[in-house]
């Protein structure tokens, strides 16, 4: 009986955690995001991420740094567990896997170039588009989440959900993305730092 | 009809068994039950930095495999920023593919990582012969029908060799190994050009 109390606690303080936002809510929102990416010219972000498959016990964890600079130049550096550089620059992939360089043309392939596309604007936190997905706001403690269900069914059988966490600023703590099978990959970005200066430099391979 | 005799006789050769070619010792004493315990462990996450040659082309990525039930594994492929590419499952001698992104999608790629993964996962091949060769104890088993060499070395499993037409068709290295962790693994494809090397990264 304890248990069974301390279960529904349990649950009503969890479906609190997150709730629905009222539409002007979700405006306010989208105007703070939209103001913020607007602004934004570069970001310096450490990450970690967890690659979550069912089948696993744990997580597979990577550390690295990440840099953006307006209007499409990223860069994703791991250095841990492993070393590995990828640029996204023009339609091409700049990768530097432990030292041995490689680049890969995306300009044909329409997958990457969604997904480039997506990696870009969920960086900044701006994929309001009502025409390519499925939106809902959610409050998360002092926190805002946003889930992104792409309508396109090429995308569904990749992409389920992208659910994008800001904190009160209208930064991107967090973003997740998840199969169809209900695997995800969940990056969380620390020490981000907003439109201090970054060479072009930092973006050749 | 002389250019007859030396194609028949080229055939002959080409025909020899690998042990032959090889000058093994043909042995009947040694143990009829062998181990590769380097993805036999349930408890363990094998995660392992994938680096796959193929043709003039480089493509790497995170290899995962664990082992889920008895004589069950999974064995999934992601880029380094976690995107899958592929997903199977292995249980005895059923094969399923969970996931595959539609650009793999091919049935010749699919045979081939399926038996080259079956390899590795294979925990107790049932031995049909035994050979010795300067020290090497090697036992002759089938897989998926076809003939596979494992040699140990010190009571070590360091290779695995498919042969055909007494050559080798595809070899399978295990290096730097601690206790039952192989932390590296080579995959050399003789009849394509295919070389897969993994690094391990299990955490």
């Amino acid at each position: 009986m304890r248990n069974f109390v301390f279960i529904v606690f349990f649950i009503s303080v969890a479906v609190q955690a997150q709730t629905k936002m009222s539409a002007p809510e979700a405006e306010a929102l989208k105007t703070l995001v939209k103001q913020q990416a607007l602004t934004t010219k570069t970001i310096s972000s450490n990450f970690t991420q967890y690659k979550h498959l069912d089948f696993l016990s744990n997580d597979i964890v990577s550390k690295g740094k990440l840099a953006f600079k307006t209007p499409d130049l990223v860069k994703w550096v791991y250095t841990e567990p492993y070393n590995y550089a990828v640029i996204f620059k023009n339609e091409t992939l700049f990768i530097n896997d432990e030292g041995k360089k490689n680049q890969v043309d995306i300009g044909s392939n329409k997958l990457f170039k969604e997904l480039n596309g997506l990696i870009i604007n969920s960086i900044k936190g701006d994929m309001f588009d009502d025409d390519a997905f499925e939106i809902t706001y959610y409050k998360k403690d002092k926190n805002s989440q946003v889930h992104f269900s792409p309508k396109d069914k090429k995308s569904t059988k990749y992409i389920s959900d992208f659910q994008i966490t800001f904190n009160k600023k209208g930064d991107v703590l967090e973003v997740k993305m998840i199969e169809p099978s209900g695997d995800f990959t969940k990056i969380i970005f620390t020490n981000k730092e907003i439109n201090i200066p970054l060479a072009d430099a930092i973006f050749i391979n | 009809m002389r250019f007859l005799l030396i194609s028949f006789c080229f055939f002959l050769v080409s025909c020899g068994s690998y042990p032959k070619k090889k000058n093994f010792q043909a042995e009947n004493s040694t143990s009829k039950e062998i181990e590769n315990p380097y993805l036999s462990d349930s408890r363990i996450d094998y995660v392992y930095k994938a680096s796959i040659d193929v043709y003039d082309r480089n493509f790497s990525g995170l290899l995962i495999i664990k082992k889920i039930a008895d004589k069950e594994h999974r064995v999934a492929f992601t880029t380094e920023m976690g995107n899958k590419m592929f997903d199977f499952t292995f249980n005895e001698n059923d094969f399923r593919v969970n996931f595959i992104l539609d650009e793999l999608n091919k049935k010749m790629l699919i045979n081939i990582l399926k038996k080259d993964f079956k390899v590795l996962i294979t925990e107790n091949p049932i031995i049909s012969n035994s050979y010795s060769h300067n020290e090497i104890d090697i036992y002759e088993a089938a897989i998926y029908n076809k003939k596979h060499y494992y040699f140990f070395e010190n009571y070590k499993l360091t290779k695995i060799i498919n042969a055909k037409n007494g050559k080798e068709n595809v070899q399978f290295l295990f290096l730097k190994i601690n206790n039952h962790l192989a932390n590296q693994i080579e995959i050399k494809h003789s009849n394509i050009k295919l070389t897969i090397n993994l690094k391990s990264i299990t955490q």
